[in-house]
This record gives C-alpha cells, sequence and structure tokens, in this order.
C-alpha cells in the first residue's frame, strides 16, 4: 500500500503570484533500458520567483530531473516543462528558457575566463555583451580580476563554479537549473552563492536547485523536495519548515523509505 | 551559430601549446621534404646529364658502330621529388642493343643503398604518417572528450541544434589542422622554382592535385576520429582504438595486401623466365649450329671461288639464320613475358583492391599516380625503351648493313683508317611522360575513393552524433 506523501502545495509559497510556473513536472517518469525505474510519477512546480531544492542521496533521481528538463533524456511517460513548452517536444524552445549550471564544470581549459563566458553567452543567443559586461558578471560571482584573462587549466574547481554560474547568470534565462551547484565552493564561496541565489530569486528567476547541502537547501529554498528511489517523497515549503529540524526530517523519509522498500 | 562553433573549434586548436609544437614539428618536416626533394631533383639531373655525356665519350674514337656500348637514360621526373613512389627502385639505365630484350637497371637503390634503409622523406611519407597521426592527435576526443570536460551538457543545455554543432565541430577541426599547413606547403611550392626544378603548367596543376588529395587523406583521419570519438564513452579508448586503427591502415592492410595477392596469383620470377628463355636459346643454337654444318656440306668452298664471295654468301646466310633465330626468340620471349605480365597484372589488382581498403594506401596510389611515379612507371620507361630500339636497330642496320647479331668480317686491313663514327649521329632518346589529363585520369578513382571515405565518416559521426547521449 502507497504510503502518502505529505506535500504542501508549491503555488502557496512565497513569490508564487505569477499565473503560471516556470518550470513543472507533470507525473514525470523515467525508466531506462536496463529496466532501471530512475524517476517515478514526479510532479512539482517552480514559479518565477522561487527556489525549489531537490534534496536527495545518490541515485535519488535529482539529477534525472534536471536530465528530462534539458532534454538530454525523454521521459517514459509524464512531461517537463518549461514556461509552459514540453522539452521534449520544443526542446530548442525550452532550452532558451534555461539557463544550467552543471556539478562539475571544467568549461575549455584551454581558453580564459572571459573566453568561455564569451562563447557560451553567444552560444545562448546574447550576442551583445562586451568585455565589461563579462567582467562585471565574474566580479560578481566572486572571481577575482586577476584571474579573468587567465586560462582555466589553472583554476581550481571553485573557480570553475563560479564561472559556471557567471555563465548562467549571462543567459539572462527565466529558469535556472542548478545541479549540485555548492560542490567545490569553500564555505566563503558558499555564503555568497546564496546571496546571489536571493538576488536572482528577487530578480524573478525560477531556480531547480539539486543538492545535498541540507542547510543550505533550507535557508534558501521556498520549496524543499526529498528524494528517493526516484520518487518525491516529501514536499514542504519554507514557512511549513519554520521551526522544523530538515535534518531530522531528511532521515526519517530516507529511513521510511528504506523501511517501506526493505 | 556555424560560425561560432567554427570559431570555438579554431580557437581551442590553434590556442594550444601542443597545436604549437606539432605545428612548428610538421612545418619543418613539410619544408624538409621540399627542400630535400629539389635538392635530390638537383643531383639526380647532374648525374643524368653527366651519365648521358660519359655515354656519349665512351664512344669517342670507335670506328665501328657494332662496337658501340650505348645506354639509354630515364631523366629525373619533377614531381618525384615529392612524391618518390618508384623511382628510385627501378633501374634508370638502359643498355641499347640492336636485338634482344631491354632490361633497367641501376636504380638509386642499387647506387646508395643506404637509401633503401631509411628511404627518403618526400611529401607522401609526411602525409601519410606524419599528418594522419597529426589529425587523430587533435580529434581523438572532438566529442567524448567534451562530454568528460563537461562542456557537452553546458552547450547543449543551450538551443544548439546537433547537426548544427558536429557540422561545427568537423569543418572547424579541418579548417584548424588544415589552413596553417598550407603555409609551410605554399612556401615549399615556391622553394622548387628556386631550388631549380622546372614546373611546367601541366606540373603545377598535378601538384594543386597533390595536395588536394594529402587534404582529402588529413580529411579521412579526421573525420574518422571525430567518429570513433562519438562512437566511444571515454577519450583514452578512442585514442587507442584509432591508434590500431591506423596501425592496419597504415602498416598492415598494404602489407597484407600484398601478401595475399602474391599466395592467390603465381607470378614466375625473372630468373625462371630466364632460364626459359637461355634454355630456348641454346636449342636454337644447337639448332643452327647444325644447319651451318649442313650449309659448308652442301656448300663447299671451292678452291677457284674468290673468298670474299664465298664469306658474303655466308655472312648473308648466317643473317638469315640470326634473323629467325632472333625472331624465335623473340616470339618466345615476348609469350613468356606477355604471360608473366597478364599474371603480375591480375596479382596487382588483386593486390590493389584489397590495399584499396585502407585510405593510406589510397593516398599512396593517387598521389603517386599524380606525381608520375606509380607502377606504370617502369612499364612507360620500358615501352619509351622498345620503341628507341627499334629506331636504334633502324639506325644500326642503315650505318653498318646490318642489325648485330652474327658478325663476319670481311676483307682484309685497309690501307685507309677508317673514319671515326660521330656519336651525336645516334637518334636521341626522349623519354616524354603523358599528358598532365592522363595522370589526372588514372588518379581520379583513389581521389574518388578518399572522397567517398571522407562522406562515409562524415555521415558516421554525424549520424551518431544525433543520437549521442550528452549527458
Amino acid at each position: 500500500m502507497e504510503t502518502p506523501v505529505p506535500m504542501s502545495d508549491a503555488s502557496t509559497a512565497p513569490a508564487a503570484a505569477a499565473s503560471r510556473p516556470m518550470l513543472e513536472a507533470v507525473g514525470l517518469s523515467k525508466r531506462y533500458e536496463d529496466g532501471h525505474l530512475a524517476l517515478d510519477n514526479m510532479s512539482f512546480q517552480v514559479y518565477p520567483g522561487q527556489v525549489y531544492a531537490m534534496l536527495g542521496g545518490n541515485g535519488a533521481g535529482k539529477t534525472t530531473t534536471i536530465n528530462l528538463f534539458l532534454n538530454f533524456i525523454e521521459p517514459t511517460e509524464g512531461e517537463a516543462r518549461v514556461d509552459g513548452i514540453v522539452t521534449h517536444r520544443e526542446p530548442l524552445k525550452a532550452k532558451e528558457r534555461i539557463a544550467y549550471v552543471s556539478e562539475n564544470v571544467m568549461l575549455y581549459p584551454n581558453f580564459t575566463a572571459m573566453q568561455n563566458l564569451d562563447f557560451f553567452a553567444r552560444l545562448g543567443g546574447k550576442t551583445k555583451y562586451t568585455k565589461e559586461d563579462y567582467r562585471k558578471v565574474l566580479l560578481r560571482v566572486g572571481l577575482e580580476e586577476a584571474a579573468h584573462n587567465r586560462r582555466l587549466k589553472g583554476f581550481s574547481k571553485g573557480m570553475r563554479q563560479k564561472c559556471g554560474i557567471a555563465i548562467a547568470i549571462l543567459k539572462d534565462a527565466p529558469a535556472i537549473l542548478l545541479d549540485e551547484p555548492t560542490s567545490g565552493l569553500d564555505p566563503k564561496a558558499g555564503l555568497e552563492f546564496i546571496r546571489l541565489l536571493h538576488d536572482l530569486r528577487a530578480e524573478g528567476k525560477a531556480i531547480l536547485m539539486s543538492t545535498h547541502d541540507i542547510f543550505r537547501a533550507k535557508e534558501i529554498s521556498d520549496i524543499v523536495g526529498i528524494m528517493n528511489g526516484g520518487k518525491l517523497v516529501m514536499q514542504r515549503t519554507h514557512d511549513d519548515l519554520e521551526g522544523e529540524n530538515l535534518e531530522t526530517l531528511y532521515v526519517q523519509y530516507m529511513a521510511g523509505y528504506m523501511e517501506e522498500v526493505g | 551559430m556555424l560560425r561560432l562553433l567554427i570559431e570555438k573549434e579554431l580557437r581551442e586548436t590553434i590556442g594550444t601549446t601542443k597545436f604549437a609544437v606539432t605545428f612548428a614539428v610538421c612545418a619543418l618536416l613539410i619544408l624538409l621534404a621540399f627542400y630535400v626533394g629539389a635538392r635530390n631533383y638537383q643531383v639526380s639531373q647532374s648525374e643524368y646529364e653527366a651519365a648521358k655525356a660519359e655515354n656519349l665519350k665512351q664512344m669517342e674514337g670507335l670506328t665501328d658502330w657494332n662496337q658501340v656500348d650505348h645506354r639509354i637514360f630515364l631523366p629525373p621526373q619533377p614531381l618525384a621529388t615529392l612524391v618518390s613512389g618508384i623511382s628510385n627502385d627501378i633501374g634508370r639505365t638502359v643498355e641499347v642493343r640492336t636485338r634482344g630484350e631491354l632490361r633497367p637497371q641501376d636504380s638509386r637503390f642499387n647506387a646508395d643503398p643506404i637509401y633503401a634503409v631509411f628511404r627518403f622523406l618526400d611529401l607522401e611519407f609526411i602525409f601519410s604518417i606524419v599528418l594522419s597521426l597529426f589529425a587523430i592527435l587533435f580529434a581523438y576526443d572532438a566529442v567524448n572528450g567534451e562530454k568528460e570536460r563537461g562542456t557537452l551538457r553546458l552547450a547543449f543545455a543551450n538551443a544548439v541544434p546537433r547537426d548544427t554543432y558536429i557540422m561545427g565541430k568537423l569543418i572547424g577541426a579541418f579548417l584548424a589542422l588544415s589552413v596553417p599547413l598550407l603555409i609551410p606547403i605554399l612556401l615549399g611550392c615556391l622553394l622548387l622554382p628556386l631550388l631549380g626544378v622546372p614546373m611546367a603548367g601541366g606540373d603545377w596543376v598535378r601538384l594543386g592535385m597533390l595536395i588536394l588529395s594529402g587534404y582529402l587523406y588529413l580529411g579521412v583521419f579526421l573525420t574518422l576520429s571525430v567518429f570513433v570519438s562519438a562512437l566511444t564513452e571515454h577519450s583514452s579508448s578512442s585514442f587507442l582504438l584509432m591508434l590500431v586503427i591506423w596501425i592496419f591502415a597504415v602498416l598492415i592492410i598494404p602489407r597484407t595486401a600484398v601478401l595475399v595477392a602474391g599466395r592467390a596469383v603465381d607470378v614466375p620470377s625473372i630468373d625462371q623466365i630466364s632460364y626459359e628463355k637461355n634454355r630456348y636459346n641454346a636449342q636454337l643454337w644447337a639448332e643452327d649450329r647444325e644447319k651451318m654444318n649442313t650449309y659448308w656440306r652442301e656448300n663447299p668452298p671451292s678452291q677457284d671461288a674468290p673468298r670474299e664471295e664465298v664469306m658474303l654468301k655466308f655472312r648473308s646466310f648466317m643473317t638469315e639464320l640470326s634473323d629467325a633465330r632472333e625472331a624465335n626468340a623473340r616470339e618466345l620471349a615476348g609469350r613468356l613475358n606477355e604471360d608473366r605480365l597478364n599474371r603480375e597484372q591480375v596479382q596487382q589488382r588483386i593486390a590493389l583492391s584489397i590495399a584499396r581498403l585502407s585510405p593510406a594506401s589510397v593516398f599512396s596510389l593517387a598521389s603517386s599516380d599524380l606525381a608520375g611515379t606509380s607502377l606504370d612507371l617502369k612499364q612507360r620507361y620500358l615501352e619509351a625503351a622498345n620503341a628507341y630500339q627499334q629506331m636504334y636497330e633502324a639506325f644500326i642496320r642503315e650505318k653498318t648493313g646490318s642489325s648485330g647479331g652474327f658478325m663476319i668480317m670481311i676483307g682484309g686491313q685497309s690501307e685507309k683508317e677508317p673514319d671515326p663514327i660521330d656519336p651525336m649521329e645516334l637518334p636521341a632518346f626522349e623519354y616524354k611522360q603523358p599528358e598532365t589529363a592522363s595522370f589526372v585520369e588514372k588518379s581520379m578513382l583513389d581521389l574518388g575513393l578518399l572522397l567517398v571515405f571522407n562522406l562515409v565518416f562524415f555521415a558516421g559521426a554525424f549520424i551518431t552524433f544525433l543520437r549521442y547521449d550528452v549527458r
């Protein structure tokens, strides 16, 4: 017998006044060719000005969800929608509205930070940026000026991550997908990143973030979804989580799921 | 979008230290190949002139054309400077006699065996070996390398059509390697006339096509590398796979083709043929000796018959015998040679058909065809020598009244010293290259095959990438 999943309505979360969700998963399922069910009937919405954090262990289905929004894979059932556009039907149109930061941003090691930004900005259709724009955005993500014209092959993981975030900002898309964005960032850079997310949310971006970082998820998110075994096992708004210990909840839901599976 | 992707490929390739070092080595090798080729041409040309002069000089003072030991020489070919083909393996000198088979001898490698061990550094070698590796080195991780770096995910998070992306990658990679290489190649082309290689209009056309075939060959390894890169998960796998393919294409398939063809068709060796000919000649001689005995039995010299008249009659009889023997020997030699040639051609066809599975062989065949140093060179030279032999025989017959063979000196010591012969009267041997169109036509099959290889691997890379898992 299915255990009812405690859900709260995302549309009631702060900043969800917009008429329709920017990112929406509707009964999204993905079964791979080897039979493995990576995502099972997942539904959620992220409205403009909202941050949605997907929490979960390895193999929970977080990255699969992001891959479905990016149309890197096609759903077995259900739909991933960006601004109402079904990603597997009109992938190019949907991607015009998405910016993406991956877990391990490597970029082109023989390009400078500026050159990487220029290439990806132009690839995202932004052709009018100047060097000054690139400089400003790199400073905004916390990359010191001396590194702007250095090749990336000498960059640390955190510095590359900052470049990746800068690329996402430059695209100026209404939806942002972040796959483990704080991985590799030191505590100071992590704080700067949280501030940056606040700014982006204030600008009205709909942000979907996968993370292992429970504390940051609680700090920044309007909605938190806990995933396990391809299922969304819990979804709470920021307000619902007031006074609750997210870490305890996380462990409880994960353990409960494990018992259920066991 | 396509332009942006091409620009990125160009910048990504050209901006690396790896490219700078590899390009410097290749540029140096290309210039060196042109320089060494031109120097070789100069050496060959002076050797050719000296040999011709020596040939005439050794005739000085001779008073009888029958004593002449005449040789003809294969002039050096301008484009052999860049693609030596078989030009160093075949004999450059032919000793011309009025009758009998002609055989080229004194090859360049025979004269300088050290070069046979290490071979010359020519443009064909550089393209075939060095530039194919160059292409692999820069394209083996074209797709899976981007996946490993995570740049593929990032690129396809944008509204980038896959077909545009792979087109940009293929075009960009090709331009990044081919355009810089054009600089040393063009400089090398300028060196040729400056270093005294006489390049006619047709030679330039062939050289242009030679470079085109080199670029098509480079394209084959480039598109194949991108294709393999899109088929494999890791760049280390695609590099290893490309190395294996390269070893097969460049080293194994051409040699296997020759081995298989050698097994499939039995071609009698030159020694076997010579043995057959010599045995038949000996048999003809034995028969002629019998005829000579019969002649003297039937025509015993009488005491009162003038000696000169007897000898003239005998000479006439001997000339008839000699001509008949020569005709018989020639007929047998012709038959044996034709049979050998036919078998050799079948063997060659099989070898070439198998070898053409390898782009390296196809390029080698196309380039040697265009340079005029393919397998045909030996046949063309022999045909020119045989045609000259007929002219030479007619000339000697005109000068001596006989075309050689069995010689009987008539008459005693003349009181008047005979006049020395004038070697300049000899008909000149001119080896004429076929028309440019003929070279081009001959290379069309292999140029077409190189194009097909390009298209197949391009399509392979294109289709594979359309379904590539970019995650």
